[in-house]
Order: C-alpha cells, then sequence, then structure tokens
C-alpha cells in the first residue's frame, strides 16, 4: 500500500525579480516500508519537494497539488493545526547540518523531548525516560551524560545520531533525510548509513533519503528518483537506474563520477554547460539545452512520462517510437 | 624516476592553542613530522578526514604557514625557514586553488582584475597583463565577454575556474588543490577535473591533490598519501594503495566510501570504525590510530611506528 502519493505539485517562490519555479508538476508515491531516493544537484528541486510535503516552507511559497495523500489523509484539505500534528508526530525530519538545525541554546534532553511532550502529551519523567531509550536506540554512548548536555558539546556525527533519535521519538510511518551525512567525514559516513539501514529494518518505517551522492543512494535505496530542473526526469528500481538507465541525464550523471572498478586514467565524461535558472525555465525539457541528443522537438515541448516497465518511468523525447534509437548513452 | 620537485622532511605544523592549568602551552599538532617527495609532472593525491592536517600540509608547502619544524626542499632549496621576502621569488612557482570559489574570489573585482592580479603585483607591462589574461580566460574555457563581470555573476563552477586562471597567471610548476570540488555539483565536478588534467598534459604542472573524496582522487591521482591526525600513515602509487592497502585506517577509510553501483555495494564489507577521530591537541605517544584500531596491540599505544618501505614505493607506518 502507498504511505505517501503525491499528485500534480508545483512550488514557486516569488522573490523580488520574479517567480522561481522550484517544482514543476510532480508526482510520485512511497509504498510502506520502501527506501526511496532522491537525487538531483542543487537547485534541481529535491530538497523543496520534501518541504513542500512536510509544509515546511516558508509563507511567501506557493505550493499547489492536486493531491498529496499520507496514509489515506489528504494532507491538503487538512487544517493548519491538524497537519502539523501530523507532520510532527507521524513523519520525522533528519536534515542535513546537525549543527544549525539543532539549538544551540538547549540541552540534548530538552529538544529530545519537546516533540514527546508535545505530540505524545508525556509528562517529564516519561519523555526523560524515552529519551533514554531513543539514544541507546541510536547507539549513542553513556546516554544519562549526554542528555545534560548542549549541541556545541558534541561531535559531528553525535549531534546526527541525536537529530535521528528526535526524528525517530514519535515513532514516525516516515523517515525523510535530506542529506544526512553530507556534512559528515567519510567514517562517520559509514556509521551513520550504518543506523539508518538498521533502524529502518528495525522500526519498518520509509525512508526517503534526498541527496546528490550516488554512491549513498546505491546503498541505502531501492527505488529511486531522479530529478532535474524541478522535474522528476527518470525514476526506477536502483537496478532501473544504475543499469539501465534511459535518460541522458541519468547517464550524464553516472558518467561524470570515477568507476568503482577499472583503470585510472580513464576520462570522467562531464555534463556540458550549468544546471537552468529556475526564474526562466527553459520551454521545453529542462535537459535540452546541455543534452547531447537533443532534437528540436525537446526545445518546445515538456516531454511526457513513459512507462517502460512498473517501476521505470522516463519523461524524455527519445522513447518515441520515430525518435533515434540510442542504445548506450554517454 | 626522476629528481623529485619537493622533498618535504619531518615537516612540523603546531599552533598554541591556549594554556592549561599549570599555564603550560597547549599545541595542536596539526601537521607532525611528515615526509614525502613530489616529482615533476604527476599529482601527489592526499586524503583523510577532517582535521587529519591535509590543508595544512599544503598551505605549509606553498609557504602560507611558516611550519614548526622540518624542510620543504624546492629543487634543492629549503625554503620553510625563509623569511616572508626570501620566500617569494619561490612563491612564484607555486599557487593554490582553493576550496570554496564563492569565499576565494573578491567579490568587488572584476574577472579581469581578479586574474592579472598576480602579474599587476609582479609589475608586468600592462600589454602583458591584458594579453596573457585573455589567453587564460579562453585557456579555462570562459569568453571573452566574461572579464568585465563580477564573481557573482558566475555559477560555482565558472568561479572555480576563474581560480584556475589565477592560479595559472606567473606559469607555476607546482600547484596545491585544496579540495576544489568539493563544493561543486556532480555534473560540474566532472568539468574541472578534466580540465585540471588537460592543463597538466599540456604545461606539465604538478599537483599537491588535497580531497576527502576518494574515488575522485584515485581517479586524477598518480600517487597517494593517507593521513591521520597530522601523521602520513601510508603512501603508494595509486594502483597499488588501492588494490593493496595494508594500514588498517586506510583499509577502513577506503571501506566506508559509498560506491554507486547497488551490486558492488551490496557486496562490500563495510569496516565500521567506532568513535570520533581524536583531538590533535596534546595527543598521546603512540601510533594516532591506536584508539580506533581493530588489531592494536599495547606497543601500539607506547611506541609511535616508523614509516617503512614495504614494496618498492610503498611506504607503511604501522606496527603490524
Amino acid at each position: 500500500m502507498n504511505l505517501l502519493e503525491v499528485k500534480n505539485l508545483n512550488t514557486s517562490f516569488h522573490i523580488g525579480v520574479g517567480v522561481v519555479q522550484a517544482v514543476r508538476g510532480i508526482s510520485f508515491d512511497v509504498a510502506e516500508g520502501e527506501s526511496v531516493g532522491i537525487v538531483g544537484e542543487s537547485g534541481s528541486g529535491k530538497s523543496v519537494t520534501m518541504l513542500s510535503v512536510m509544509g515546511l516552507l516558508p509563507e511567501y511559497a506557493d505550493i499547489s497539488a492536486d493531491s498529496i495523500r499520507f496514509d489515506g489523509r489528504e494532507i491538503t484539505k487538512l487544517s493548519k493545526k491538524a497537519a502539523r500534528a501530523m507532520h510532527g508526530s507521524e513523519i520525522g525530519m533528519i536534515f542535513q547540518d546537525p549543527m544549525t538545525s539543532l539549538n544551540p541554546l538547549f540541552t540534548v534532553e530538552s529538544q529530545l523531548t519537546e516533540p514527546l511532550r508535545i505530540h505524545r502529551h508525556m509528562n517529564k519523567a516519561q519523555a526523560r525516560q524515552r529519551a533514554l531509550e531513543l539514544l541507546r536506540q541510536v547507539e549513542i554512548p553513556n546516554p544519562e551524560a549526554r542528555l545534560k548536555q548542549y549541541p556545541h558539546e558534541l561531535s559531528g556525527g553525535l549531534r546526527q545520531r541525536v537529530m535521528i533519535a528526535i526524528a525517530l521519538a514519535c515513532e514516525p510511518k516516515m523517515i525523510i533525510a535530506d542529506e544526512p551525512t553530507t556534512a559528515l567525514d567519510v567514517t562517520i559516513q559509514a556509521q551513520i548509513l550504518d543506523l539508518l539501514q538498521h533502524l529502518k529494518q528495525k522500526t519498518k518505517a520509509s525512508i526517503i533519503m534526498i541527496t546528490h551522492d550516488l554512491g549513498v543512494i546505491a546503498s541505502m535505496c531501492t527505488r529511486i528518483f531522479v530529478m532535474y530542473g524541478g522535474v522528476i526526469c527518470e525514476q526506477g528500481s536502483a537496478r532501473e537506474i544504475f543499469y539501465d538507465a534511459k535518460h541522458p541525464y541519468t547517464w550524464g550523471l553516472l558518467n561524470s563520477i570515477p568507476k568503482v572498478t577499472g583503470k585510472t586514467g580513464e576520462k570522467l565524461i562531464p555534463i556540458k554547460g550549468t544546471p537552468p535558472d529556475m526564474l526562466k525555465p527553459p520551454a521545453g525539457c529542462p535537459f535540452s539545452p546541455r543534452c547531447r541528443y537533443c532534437m528540436p522537438v525537446c526545445r518546445t515541448y515538456m516531454p511526457p512520462l513513459t512507462a517502460l516497465s512498473d517501476t521505470h518511468i522516463v519523461a524524455c523525447h527519445l522513447t518515441h517510437p520515430k525518435a533515434p534509437k540510442i542504445t548506450k548513452g554517454v | 624516476m626522476a629528481e623529485p620537485m619537493i622533498k618535504v622532511r619531518s615537516l612540523k605544523m603546531f599552533f598554541p592553542v591556549g594554556n592549561n592549568l599549570l599555564g603550560k602551552r597547549r599545541l595542536l599538532k596539526a601537521v607532525d613530522d611528515v615526509s614525502f617527495d613530489l616529482y615533476p609532472g604527476e599529482t601527489f593525491g592526499l586524503v583523510g578526514e577532517s582535521g587529519c592536517g591535509k590543508t595544512t600540509v599544503g598551505r605549509s608547502l606553498v609557504r602560507l604557514y611558516r611550519p614548526t619544524g622540518g624542510q620543504i626542499l624546492y629543487r634543492g632549496v629549503d625554503i620553510a625557514p625563509l623569511d616572508e621576502k626570501a620566500v617569494l621569488p619561490y612563491r612564484l612557482k607555486m599557487q593554490m586553488i582553493f576550496q570554496d570559489p564563492y569565499a576565494s574570489l573578491n567579490p568587488r573585482m572584476t574577472v579581469s582584475s581578479i586574474i592579472a592580479e598576480p602579474m599587476r603585483l609582479q609589475h608586468a607591462p600592462q600589454e602583458t597583463i591584458d594579453a596573457r589574461t585573455l589567453e587564460l580566460v579562453e585557456k579555462v574555457g570562459l569568453k571573452k565577454d566574461h572579464l568585465n563581470r563580477y564573481p557573482h555573476e558566475f555559477s560555482g563552477g565558472q568561479r572555480q575556474r576563474i581560480g584556475i586562471a589565477r592560479a595559472l597567471a606567473m606559469n607555476p610548476e607546482f600547484i596545491v588543490c585544496d579540495e576544489p570540488i568539493s563544493a561543486l555539483d556532480v555534473s560540474i565536478q566532472a568539468q574541472v577535473i578534466n580540465m585540471l588534467e588537460e592543463l597538466q598534459a599540456q604545461m606539465g604542472m604538478t599537483y599537491l591533490f588535497v580531497s576527502h573524496d576518494l574515488s575522485m582522487v584515485r581517479h586524477i591521482s598518480h600517487r597517494v598519501g593517507v593521513m591521520y591526525l597530522g601523521h602520513m600513515v601510508e603512501m603508494a602509487d595509486v594502483e597499488e594503495l588501492y588494490s593493496n592497502m595494508q594500514h588498517p585506517y586506510t583499509q577502513a577509510l577506503m571501506s566506508a566510501v559509498p560506491i554507486a553501483d547497488p551490486d558492488q555495494a551490496a557486496k562490500i564489507q563495510r569496516i565500521v570504525l567506532q568513535g570520533d577521530v581524536p583531538q590533535p591537541i596534546d595527543p598521546p605517544p603512540g601510533c594516532p590510530f591506536a584508539s580506533r584500531c581493530r588489531y592494536q596491540k599495547p606497543v601500539c599505544r607506547e611506541v609511535r611506528p616508523e614509516m617503512r618501505e614495504i614494496a618498492p614505493g610503498h611506504y607503511l607506518a604501522c606496527h603490524l
């Protein structure tokens, strides 16, 4: 069953010089217990998508969607208060930088017990008990002492563990992790990814992982959405994306990172040009100005979604039966 | 093999960080006894986690810092103890590309004045400066009409190109690339890496490539050194290091790298290190990695392992 269903989500920001169209009509769903990855570069709309679903964007953001259903309920129709209660207790969020997302003025205890007291109406002693349990669950040694500490007394890895504990506090059905390991060193990143895997098995929550790191996605996620210029240009199972990608942008992404195996000295194939300016996105396919297979139609019409299998959906004019056949893209 | 261009011997860089209770100076030993050679035309990759001292090594080599001890022999001359004025002629041959292309370009200067500044400081004639600036922007793949714009008008990748053009202005022999791609998007990283490789092929420069991105270091480097807590723990040719790593830290570091290939990722046995990197302030004697090492023996806590050559060109500092 689908835990989250989003239909035709559009998010734009009105800023002084115009309207930034960050997310442009995307639809997707996430099943119960599934781990989904959203990849894309900065400005591709991957974070804004999830922040829109979470209702965490500022007032001046203009969000519209045909439907956003979470666990059978229509979020767009809920009152502000009801939506807030649902977001707070049923969806946990882990942010990129634990230094800026934890409040430096409050102890670990007060930040960890806050959601419990608000959403679970626990008293102080109960909340404290649960907080200790959570710290143990995220494998923080010596949790009693840690509760009394402030964020600056913790290392980056420990702070991220505290963030995860807060996200787990109300036993959410879904966890959104927005670049959870980008600010961490690679050995600490391995610890955190390990912990997330482990917690996922234990709690059975769905995980949506937002990242630009294809390596993190490959080890964590079973299904992948590739975003570019505010749209999902390709989605599919991890195997379909890594071994059988059909969108030139996905090819480009995979070719611009060094191969794991294979000898050095092989040239990287970069994607030419720079990502689009979302103040005035290209009329047709957002990738068309950088695409080496661009056809005239790509510049004027947004490509339709083509389903190649139950999971594999591509938005590219090359999938049209009359388009030139490109077997192995570079 | 050719004669090394730069020989680094027992390089030490300590920073004072206040006093302890007894009023004794506490020292942050950012780099402690690091030795290696750089050969002309090669790329030496320096990897490690934050705080391991890799950036400090890079900055010491171009003498942005004055090392606390040790030697930096640049074509036979020890530039480590030279004062600001005496080091200038050597510095002309060494340049640096910085990590953050947003912070390393002056927002009030146009692109042409940024690129021309090193030449202007050398009192080059204006015609030479103009011609060279134009040549440089074209070399790094920017256009002539970009010259009169300001840094904020460019994307991260383009800014990094401006930084590279500035570094090339004085025709350096040696460039320290300090995390040149970590602030860039994946598709742009490959552009910058390819450009650095092409420039090296054309002009035969030597790079010290400081990075925490192990797969990119593997791609671009000829030799690689692994640092931990101010010490070099292992150093070898790139293929040797990645296929036959010996130090427990190198093994843990490499296994922690996420692999962008689901089948490979499922196969890999990750060595997950416990705990965090200790502080390099007043570090204990013995092996720097002893506190997190799976194989530690009593000797590791007491005696610093010496760097020894275990195979031709493969150096290791470990008691095992």
